[in-house]
């Protein structure tokens, strides 16, 4: 009963402040999907912060805390609900007749979902405590500490613990702790359950905006790629921080393409809820993994160069695209400084500069390194015979010069941010892979598949969204484009 | 003619996707047959005992297979002993020694009082010298 409850205090909370930020002319339940996926995430990251900041302030009532937060959302919601005179276009080939190769692929799409809800399930519960090392020796050890240490839950960020990450954030553990504390103990049922959660909501999140973007047939192919990608499902139920990570990184991607269609096809700038709310999911991952700081400024700076690229912008229209996401940003980057400052010791990464300035005069780590990323890109997802990454481009030959013609619109400043800003946190990674501390082979090894797989969603979002244009200018599926071409 | 190209390039793309899927559910553990948890087996069952007879916070002393190899097994002891913090080394008035049933005798080296074992190879000692 108290689990349920906090589930539906949990989602309700995420789902009003979901709904905060989309237009009120239209019904709750328009985009249903995209809402209830984004929901899950946000939802989360709410439990994760009222839980962390009650530490801090000692705060037992727990139940009166989230019942007062879920009330100031209700009232946020009634009152300053975003408006706007239109909303996402619905697309054409919604309303279309299936043909047989929708059929096909409709019929690919159930399969594989069938088999990752199965999979997922089946090993959610064969691994209760989770599948791997980080799983009890970083996040549910955090999430012990902060639920189990009481007034000494700081303890659980002492140096003297040093493989466990201290300085790693605490969305994850934050939320898997406020949990517990209505349950009463600490069950691996929960983290196992969030687990569940992050993983198929960061498939609805993208079979639904592409939906919304693109139509049927690109959400399907997306989805199914992401479904079919063993280790997805694999690191989604080890209740590891990667696959979160990753949702709040597409919703990042994805709002910020909402946002670019809603003002291209309103002219209006009253979309700034949905930036908002992109700007939140940006704080949301840094709030979850170090990398997603590294996300946080690369999105940052990819938009404002995409801006600057389109010509010198006017300082209104900078205050424009960006006062918005800097309003929710702002706090996240609070908390977690705090968290950084006053709580967690230094990283292991950063902590020798003179080495690591010797470190990047080395060519053979650069070389190792690009190894390193060649090999993984085609290795990353546990695919069996083709590599997801091989299918996508082979996807993009098949579909032809229709689709290779297509050159990204000028005000399509949230993709070419988004494919920018993925482009330098890759390039981020390579960097700090440059002056890591540990052995490079051994830490490639075992972090580079997952560094991969946090992008994944949104490289596969990005690619179906850039792929296909009809002749008359409006976004559509890729596939459809390439039946065209064929 | 449009159309059954496009199913073409469908019906290969979802066979592709289709071969991962296949080996995700290959790969699942077989229901029903599910070993108890590893995770659960080293950590929470088996310092059940030991737990009981520990502060439930502060820092104590750990000693356990050296190096590397050691690792695992004093993250699985830290995870089961939380919030107690575990410090990989004997300077401590309390320090518990985890290693396998057989390398037990390993600890007899050690100079501590042993105040009581366990069995499976996990001992708590009682250091008075230390700080």
């Amino acid at each position: 009963m108290a689990l349920t409850v906090a589930v539906v205090l949990c989602l309700a909370s995420g789902f009003l402040l979901v709904c905060l930020s989309f237009s009120r002319q239209r019904p709750l339940s328009s985009d249903l999907l995209l809402k209830m996926s984004l929901s899950v995430g946000f939802g989360l990251g709410i439990f994760s912060v009222v839980y962390f900041l009650s530490l801090l302030l000692g705060v037992t009532r727990l139940i009166l805390v989230d019942f007062t937060v879920f009330t100031l959302f209700v009232v946020c919601f009634l009152l300053f609900r975003t408006s706007g005179t239109s909303f996402i276009r619905a697309t054409r080939n919604n309303a279309e007749p299936a043909p047989r190769s929708h059929s096909l692929l409709a019929t690919a799409f159930v399969v594989s979902l069938c088999a990752a809800v199965y999979t997922a399930i089946i090993r959610t519960l064969a691994y209760p405590h989770g599948d791997g090392w980080d799983a009890f020796s970083i996040w549910n050890l955090h999430a012990r500490f902060l639920f189990l240490g009481g007034s000494h839950w700081r303890d659980g960020f002492s140096p003297l613990i040093p493989w466990s990450h201290p300085d790693y954030p605490l969305l994850l553990p934050a939320a898997i702790a406020h949990f517990w504390s209505f349950v009463g103990h600490d069950t691996p049922v929960v983290p196992g359950i969030i687990g569940l959660l992050f993983s198929f909501s960061t498939v609805g999140l993208l079979f639904s905006a592409l939906s919304i973007l693109r139509g049927r047939t690109s959400a399907m192919l997306g989805a199914t790629v992401l479904l079919a990608t063993p280790a997805f499902i694999e690191l989604g139920t080890s209740q590891y921080a990667d696959v979160p990570l990753s949702f709040f990184v597409l919703a990042t991607v994805a709002l910020l393409c909402l946002h670019e269609s809603r003002v291209q096809e309103d002219s209006s700038p009253n979309s700034s809820g949905l930036l908002a709310l992109a700007g939140l999911a940006a704080g949301c991952a840094a709030w979850t993994k170090n990398e997603g700081l590294l996300f946080l400024c690369t999105i940052l700076l990819a938009r404002l160069l995409t801006l600057i690229r389109t010509g010198p912008p006017s300082l209104t229209t900078i205050a424009r695209q960006f006062a918005p996401m800097l309003v929710t940003i702002v706090p996240a980057l609070l908390l977690i400084a705090y968290f950084k400052r006053s709580i967690a010791p230094p990283g292991d990464l950063f902590s020798d500069g003179t080495t690591a300035l010797h470190k990047l005069t080395d060519p053979a780590r650069y070389w190792a390194i690009a190894r390193w990323y060649g090999k993984s890109f085609l290795r990353f997802g546990h695919w069996l015979v083709i590599p997801g990454t091989l299918l996508l481009v082979a996807f993009y030959f098949a579909a032809g010069k229709t689709v290779r013609k297509r050159d990204l619109n000028q005000a399509e400043l949230g993709l070419r941010a988004s494919i920018l800003a993925l482009g330098l946190t890759l390039a981020g990674y390579f960097a700090v892979y440059l002056i890591t501390p540990y052995d490079i082979y051994w830490h490639l090894r075992f972090s580079l598949p997952r560094l991969f797989l946090q992008l994944w969603p949104s490289a596969i979002f990005v690619f179906f969204l850039s792929l296909a244009e009809d002749n008359s200018g409006t976004p559509t599926s890729g596939a459809d484009a390439a039946g065209r071409c064929l | 003619m449009i159309d059954s190209r496009r199913t073409v390039v469908f019906a290969v793309f979802s066979f592709c996707c289709l071969l991962s899927s296949a080996r995700l559910v290959r790969d699942a553990p077989a229901p029903g047959r599910f070993k108890a948890s590893e995770i659960a087996l080293r950590s929470d069952q088996r310092f059940a005992a030991l737990k009981a007879a520990l502060p439930s916070r502060g820092v104590i002393g750990y000693i356990g297979e050296p190096g590397n190899s050691g690792l695992a097994d004093y993250y699985l002891a830290q995870y089961a002993l939380a919030p107690l913090v575990l410090d990989r080394s004997s300077n401590h008035a309390l320090v518990i020694g985890n290693f396998s049933a057989s390398s037990s005798s390993q600890a007899s080296s050690h100079d501590f009082h042993l105040r009581r074992d366990f069995g499976n190879g996990l001992l708590l000692f009682a250091s008075e010298g230390a700080k």
